[in-house]
């Protein structure tokens, strides 16, 4: 079987005195879009953010399609990466915050061309025409001139998706990508990530939305205190759990 | 004192109060150009990782803000070449004095600004593939500016008014050139309620036109993508 587009072995975190991912171990098959639940505090969204390097760890290795992250940073084919490599690494793993995170100084099409432009080095007319596509695959062709704060939750997560898509990322990452939403607001956005975004890449998706999850996620995890509590198919974690951490979660949030 | 007789004053001395002018106008924007270096400079210090970087730059902000201008001006003319071996003209002891005073505030201004930026911004700079330099020139300081820039204007409001200390040390500004007004026609009363007016409506002019610009900002064309009708 291929190497996992996503190996974690024995991954620590820290933020000071706190433990926040205790030996985490996982494998995300390349294709796969695992989904991850679990209570606040329980390390999900820290997990994604450590795939990016966003977060530094401090112990065990993860390995992101070839490139290497342990806790003295990163490195490829035994070699330490720069700065500008690490910056290169991440422009093949999308990321979608919770709180969207749009440039609020560019327009909506200024922020999806700044990455291809500016980091890729495409031309601006290649940027304009890929980015222009896309919005109008989200239904924001109108907004592209508008600026962020002109727009909606759902609009501007939707942007915020489309900016990160236009880099045609091998990997996608959702911290929460619904929850700052209004709630007749999350169907659009879910749907674009389903249609849209997840496409084939390799997907890990922090959410509390079950519905989703069933019907995204080629594996679920429940993580509780910083650990994998229960892993396996969206029918077996979310209809026939078997730890009981895991059922009460699941009882709580339906 | 009839209105006639004011005007005829004022005619009369025209040369005196333009020149004043003048030279209050000229010192409170060199003062203020060399404010926004000096503060920069300053700023990017206190900002470093690095103590040996931060603690004179946080020390030079603290007492360049603690300390009255008229002391700074007095200290900078008379001290200044006995500590330093510089001994400047009245003019340029005026500009670096006034330059200190603006240039702890400003720096104050810089780090609020960038420090004002949320992570998220960050973050999702850095998730592109956006080196620090590039996120530093490309998002954090195009946006640090637009919130910095009416404190910054409000401080050349500020620089602007303080500048009537100078005459203290003889610099023919404004307040200056009424005192030598006021000595030949002995008529303070109206010479410096003239001045009083000529302060406010400069200043009063430079308010509104911050205040303006302020509620403008975000709509600036240079946060615009010039090319995106392409």
């Amino acid at each position: 079987m291929a190497d996992p587009m996503i190996q974690l072995r024995g991954v620590q975190k820290y933020f000071g005195a706190l433990h926040v991912l205790r030996e985490l171990t996982l494998d995300v098959p390349a294709g796969a879009t695992v989904v991850v639940l679990g209570p606040s505090g329980s390390g999900k969204s820290t997990l994604v953010r450590c795939i990016n390097h966003l977060e530094r760890i401090q112990g065990g290795t993860i390995v992101v399609d070839g490139t290497a992250i342990d806790a003295r940073g990163l490195a490829r084919d035994g070699r330490r990466l720069s700065a500008r490599q690490v910056a290169r690494f991440r422009t093949g793993i999308g990321m979608v915050f919770q709180s969207f995170n749009l440039f609020s100084h560019m327009t909506v099409l200024g922020n999806v061309i700044e990455a291809p432009v500016g980091v890729l080095g495409w031309s601006r007319e290649q940027a304009v025409a890929r980015g222009m596509e896309l919005l109008g695959q989200v239904n924001l062709a109108d907004k592209a001139h508008s600026y962020p704060a002109t727009l909606s939750g759902g609009q501007q997560q939707r942007a915020a998706i489309v900016r990160s898509l236009v880099m045609d990322p091998k990997i996608m990452l959702f911290d929460e990508p619904t929850s700052a939403l209004d709630p007749e607001l999350i169907g659009e956005v879910l749907r674009v990530i389903r249609d849209l975004a997840i496409g084939g890449r390799t997907s890990v998706i922090v959410t509390h939305e079950l519905g989703f999850a069933r019907d995204v996620a080629s594996r679920v995890i429940f993580m509780d205190a910083g650990r994998v509590i229960e892993e396996g198919s969206p029918e077996q974690v979310l209809e026939h759990p078997r730890e009981e951490r895991t059922r009460s979660f699941i009882r709580r949030i339906v | 004192m009839s209105l006639n007789r004011l005007a005829r004053l004022v005619w009369e001395y025209r040369e005196a109060f333009l020149s004043g002018i003048w030279v209050t106008v000229e010192l409170s924007l060199l003062a203020m150009a060399l404010a926004l270096i000096s503060g920069l400079l300053a700023c990017l210090g206190a900002l470093a990782r690095n103590r040996l970087a931060r603690a004179p730059a946080i020390l030079y902000i603290e007492f360049c803000r603690n300390t009255p201008i008229l002391v700074q001006l007095v200290w900078v003319h008379f001290a200044w070449p006995a500590i330093f071996g510089v001994k400047f003209t009245a003019f340029t002891s005026s500009v670096v004095a006034l330059a200190l005073q603006s240039s702890g505030y400003l720096a104050e201004e810089y780090r609020a600004g960038i420090e004002s930026i949320e992570k998220g911004q960050i973050e999702a700079a850095q998730s592109l593939g956006m080196t620090y330099g590039r996120l530093m020139r490309r998002i954090v300081v195009p946006q640090a500016v637009m919130r910095m820039l009416p404190g910054i204007l409000n401080q050349f409001v500020t620089c602007f008014k303080s500048t009537s200390i100078v005459s203290v040390i003889a610099v023919p500004d404004l307040m200056y050139h009424a005192g030598l007004i006021v000595s030949a026609t002995f008529l303070p009363m109206p010479i410096y309620t003239l001045v009083a007016a000529m302060y406010f409506l400069m200043v009063l002019a430079v308010s509104a036109a911050v205040r303006r610009l302020s509620r403008r900002l975000p709509t600036f064309g240079y946060f615009q993508v010039r090319h995106a009708a392409a």
